[in-house]
């Protein structure tokens, strides 16, 4: 089964180019190229890995990062950007980032990202369905 | 060294620190580009190893998008250089909408991050002898303040007036802006500027105006 990718970047270029790249690598991917599209794609549709840029117009990746993660806490997200700092890296984990990545990415490092988080993706969902029939097993008064 | 002298010098160095952080993030940008374009070609030739018909079309269409990426950095490092040049630039003859041209071009991803667009009003040339650092510096702090109150989906439009022996810039701001709170930050944090520069700073928020008038000849 094909992960599915939110990928969001404000450079069409990278985005067309980025998206090709991973189709080679059998990954279903969809591209956006503003935070506002990606949260209205984000809620209509369902996705095992989203690559966020870290610098956007008009919302930057941090916020972005948050209303992403608000909007679904099982989201993996994974952040690309220019420069990666120690401090921008704790601050994109504290808010719920799987990983931090520079760019120019490696493709191959990112999809072993994609493949974990997808993987990620699945325990998190698995635990919620549990807890869920736990919830509901334990209201009945069988 | 004067209080106003340190202070410029201060302002100085946290004008160049932020235009050079911004165009570091612009070249890495296009390294990125360009690193997926070479991605890009080596797939095609793995997949051509493997069999599949590789188009040339394709590879035509590839190596455009990298001469297109090298040109875009070649006008940010010859950017980043007039930059460099400028900051130990004696006072000189200079066009102000081409100062205004290469302030906007200095500061467009920045403003584009902010959801701002900064237009030059001026078709003709208004020679002033300045310092160009020092007055693009003063633009910086200007538009800067602006950056931190917008929302997003601004126009600032910026023009000058020759008065003979004064000139005045002007900033139209958006509606909504609270253009006298702009103003007096700008005034605030850029007082040695302004001296340096023998410039008054007004603001007209009826008409969402930061107005700037100094003489016209500089020997700063």
């Amino acid at each position: 089964m094909s992960e599915r990718v939110l990928l969001i970047d404000d450079e069409q270029d990278f985005l067309d180019i980025m998206s090709e790249r991973m189709k080679n690598r059998d990954i279903d991917v969809t591209t956006a190229s503003s935070a506002k599209d990606a949260f209205s794609l984000v809620e209509n549709g369902s996705y095992d890995a989203i690559i966020l840029d870290l610098q956007m117009p008009e919302m930057d990746g941090m916020q972005a990062l948050e209303r992403l993660k608000a909007l679904n806490p099982n989201l993996q997200v994974i952040l690309l950007t220019g420069h990666a700092t120690v401090e921008k890296g704790v601050q994109a984990i504290k808010l719920g980032a799987t990983d931090v990545m520079e760019k120019p990415a490696n493709i191959q490092l990112l999809v072993e990202k994609i493949k974990k988080a997808h993987a990620q993706k699945i325990i998190l969902v698995e635990k919620e369905t549990e807890e869920k029939i736990r919830a509901i097993l334990g209201s009945k008064a069988w | 060294m004067s209080s106003n002298q340190d202070d410029a010098g201060t302002l100085g160095l946290n004008f160049f620190g932020s235009m050079t952080a911004s165009i570091s993030h612009e070249v890495k940008n296009v390294l990125a580009i360009v690193n997926e374009n070479a991605g890009l070609l080596e797939d095609l030739a793995l997949l051509a190893e493997k069999g599949r018909p590789l188009s040339p079309e394709r590879l035509k269409t590839l190596a455009e998008n990298i001469h297109r990426q090298v040109q875009r950095a070649d006008g940010i490092i010859r950017r980043l250089n007039r930059f460099a040049h400028s900051t130990h630039e004696p006072a000189a003859a200079t066009d102000l909408c081409e100062i205004f041209d290469f302030t906007a071009a200095l500061v467009a991803r920045l403003a584009a991050m902010k959801g701002v667009t900064i237009t030059i009003v001026n078709q003709h040339p208004v020679p002033m002898k300045v310092r160009p650092f020092v007055l693009e510096n003063l633009l910086w702090i200007c538009l800067k303040n602006l950056f931190a109150v917008t929302q997003g989906n601004q126009t600032v439009a910026l023009a000058t007036e020759d008065l003979g022996d004064q000139v005045v810039i002007t900033l139209q701001l958006g509606e909504g802006l609270p253009v006298a709170e702009i103003g007096a930050q700008t005034a605030s944090e850029g007082q040695s500027l302004l001296a340096a520069l023998r410039a008054e700073l007004s603001t007209d928020p009826e008409h969402n105006l930061i107005r700037l008038q100094m003489p016209h000849m500089q020997d700063q």
